[in-house]
């Protein structure tokens, strides 16, 4: 494999690297998968997973861009005053147009943490050339009361699972010293789980609901992957059947939740077992994308598209090589 | 302040351990040195990313060219992370002082490095003759005392994380919140002590301590005695390489701003 530190967008101030398969593992009909920033972390991911993550892919066969939003990482600040949920949309699009400019790749599926998750699902509503998306745990829209789940769910986690197992934490509940109001707030917000017709949907429900939709329609592969840690995976799961009003999720949408894993998968053990799912869910969205429809969609690409693939195929062939010794090489 | 010309990214160095290094130009090279960036390893690296750009992008607004790079094996750089090795890292930073001075043409060079960055500043310097200055930014001194440190944040992690289930083999390979500690990168690190380094690391040096806890003063006693020109500055800033509980990116004003004056009065 082969990486190449980049330049692109309008002023050509955004910094990513494009990670390369080696010359006998590119495929032009694959589509091209893009890193989003988790949150304010620059394109090597926590633990460094966005660089293990693009050389599994990149052994697989894929060509993978990480790269880093305006004013995260190494990119410039914007000069403009567009909204991060705008410009980072507009920067994923520069992103993909750079990728079928100079690799002839049409199609693509995009991935992310934390911000970065939410971020590749509004980018696939606006655009028809990503076809799968892999949000890692995705923030769930807060609820009518303005209650975010995710912090809820994270402090249940953490009551049931490590501080009922600990002797210290049973010492300050019973001298008086734990913090009984979070732990009062925890057993409702569970208590409140229970009775899902309860909850009143927010405006960002109603909107994340109708994308759900959007998305499934149009044929996009979605792959949702959680940490076991306080997940609101059940949220989402309520979410995706709420909007198709039929109990069973559709069958072009995925929930993994990786036991054993906290949020930021900071263990090599958990990267391993995440860099495990993200292969297993891209193999299935691959297969998914290859059948007759996304054939189609081949055949409708542009000839200039086209000719951009054929030609980036021979210009492959015609690079040095760099020796694969990295993690899954080939 | 000169409006600065866009990040330049790029990979250097030897073709079979290719480097990602960036090269901030300013708009006119005002200064007769070049400034190189040596960074922390580990989650200290993630950590301290952003505040050692936002370091980068000010010095090269009063002049000066910056150049920030990544280890073998860590960040961007080619090298999986269980290849890092000190003895690699200290070639590392002496590839890239050539790399700055191969891309501006300038004969001198002021290295700033944060944490281990610091350490491995050091003993690059004391291997070359054109490292004219050297900023120290909480550096790494004692390399067993910054290993206990890693392991007390790492047993601290591991306390508040899900525990691994029955049957389930216990991990193989030691880790600090996902960057591999071999054994062999462990008695490396164990190995460092700045304090027994004989020569000057450079003519001009400043050392900023803005940790409480691991501050005392025997390198700059030590450093004295090397007859090196030595200005030390105590500062008060969080420890911005260590993680924070919302995942927020710290990036210390004041010592970013004492290391451009200063860099600026040593090169003026």
């Amino acid at each position: 494999m082969r990486e190449e530190a980049v330049l692109f967008g309008e002023m050509k101030s955004l910094v990513g690297i494009v990670t390369d398969p080696s010359e006998r593992r590119v495929n032009g009909h694959r589509p091209a998968v893009i890193l989003l920033n988790p949150g304010m972390v620059h394109r090597v991911g926590p633990g460094g997973i966005y660089v293990k993550i693009a050389r599994t892919l990149a052994a697989m066969g894929f060509v993978v861009l990480r790269f880093d939003f305006s004013g995260i990482g190494d990119s410039a600040v914007r000069h403009d005053n567009l909204p991060f949920d705008k410009s980072s949309v507009l920067e994923t699009q520069a992103a993909m147009d750079f990728l079928q400019a100079t690799r002839g790749l049409g199609h693509f599926i995009l991935m992310g943490g934390c911000s970065g998750a939410r971020i590749s699902l509004q980018t696939a509503c606006y655009d028809p050339r990503v076809v799968g998306a892999l949000p890692i745990n995705l923030p769930m829209p807060e609820d009518d009361d303005g209650n975010p789940d995710q912090p809820h769910g994270r402090a249940a986690y953490y009551y049931w699972r490590i501080a009922t197992h600990n002797l210290n934490s049973w010492r300050k509940f019973v001298t008086g010293r734990a913090d009984y109001r979070q732990i009062l707030r925890t057993l409702q917000f569970q208590a409140r789980c229970r009775l899902p017709s309860q909850r009143k949907a927010s405006a960002e429900s109603l909107k994340f609901e109708a994308n759900m939709r959007l998305l499934v329609n149009r044929g996009v592969q979605l792959a949702f992957i959680y940490a076991a840690d306080g997940s609101p995976s059940e949220t989402l799961r309520e979410a995706v059947n709420g909007a198709f009003k039929q109990p069973r999720t559709p069958g072009n949408v995925r929930i993994e939740i990786i036991p054993r894993t906290d949020h930021t998968f900071s263990s090599l053990s958990d990267q391993e077992q995440l860099l495990k799912t993200i292969s297993k869910l891209i193999d299935a969205i691959t297969a998914a994308t290859s059948n007759a429809k996304s054939h189609q969609l081949s055949a409708r690409l542009p000839r200039s598209v086209r000719e951009k693939i054929q030609q980036y195929l021979e210009r492959r062939r015609s690079l040095p090589q760099l020796p694969d010794t990295r993690l899954g090489s080939n | 302040m000169m409006p600065v010309k866009a990040v330049l990214p790029f990979y250097f160095g030897s073709p079979d351990k290719p480097l990602f290094g960036c090269h901030h130009e300013p708009r006119a090279t005002l200064r007769t040195c070049a400034v190189v960036i040596c960074q922390p390893i580990g989650h200290e690296y993630i950590n301290c990313h952003r505040a050692l750009r936002q370091l980068a992008v000010r010095l090269c607004d009063v002049g000066f060219p910056v150049f920030r790079f990544d280890y073998y094996g860590c960040g961007d750089s080619s090298g999986d992370a269980e290849e890092g090795r000190v003895s690699q890292w200290v070639e590392d930073s002496s590839t890239a002082i050539s790399e700055a001075k191969r891309r501006t043409g300038l004969g001198q060079v002021c290295l700033v490095g944060l944490r281990l960055g610091g350490a491995l500043s050091t003993m690059t310097s004391v291997q070359r003759d054109d490292v004219e200055s050297l900023v120290l930014w909480d550096p790494v001194v004692n390399g067993k005392r910054y290993l206990e440190g890693l392991l007390r944040l790492r047993k601290e992690v591991l306390r508040l994380r899900p525990k691994p289930g029955r049957g389930r083999k216990p991990q193989s390979s030691m880790d600090v919140l996902g960057f591999p500690l071999s054994d062999f990168l462990r008695s490396e690190l164990e190995k460092i002590n700045l304090l027994a380094i004989g020569r000057k690391p450079a003519k001009n040096v400043l050392v900023i301590h803005s940790d409480q806890a691991g501050t005392n003063n025997s390198l700059e006693d030590h450093l004295v005695h090397t007859e090196a020109r030595l200005q030390y500055q105590r500062l008060d800033a969080p420890p911005i390489w260590l993680p924070t509980s919302n995942g927020s990116l710290l990036v210390p004003n004041h010592v970013l701003q004492a290391v451009v004056s200063w860099t600026c009065r040593t090169h003026s």
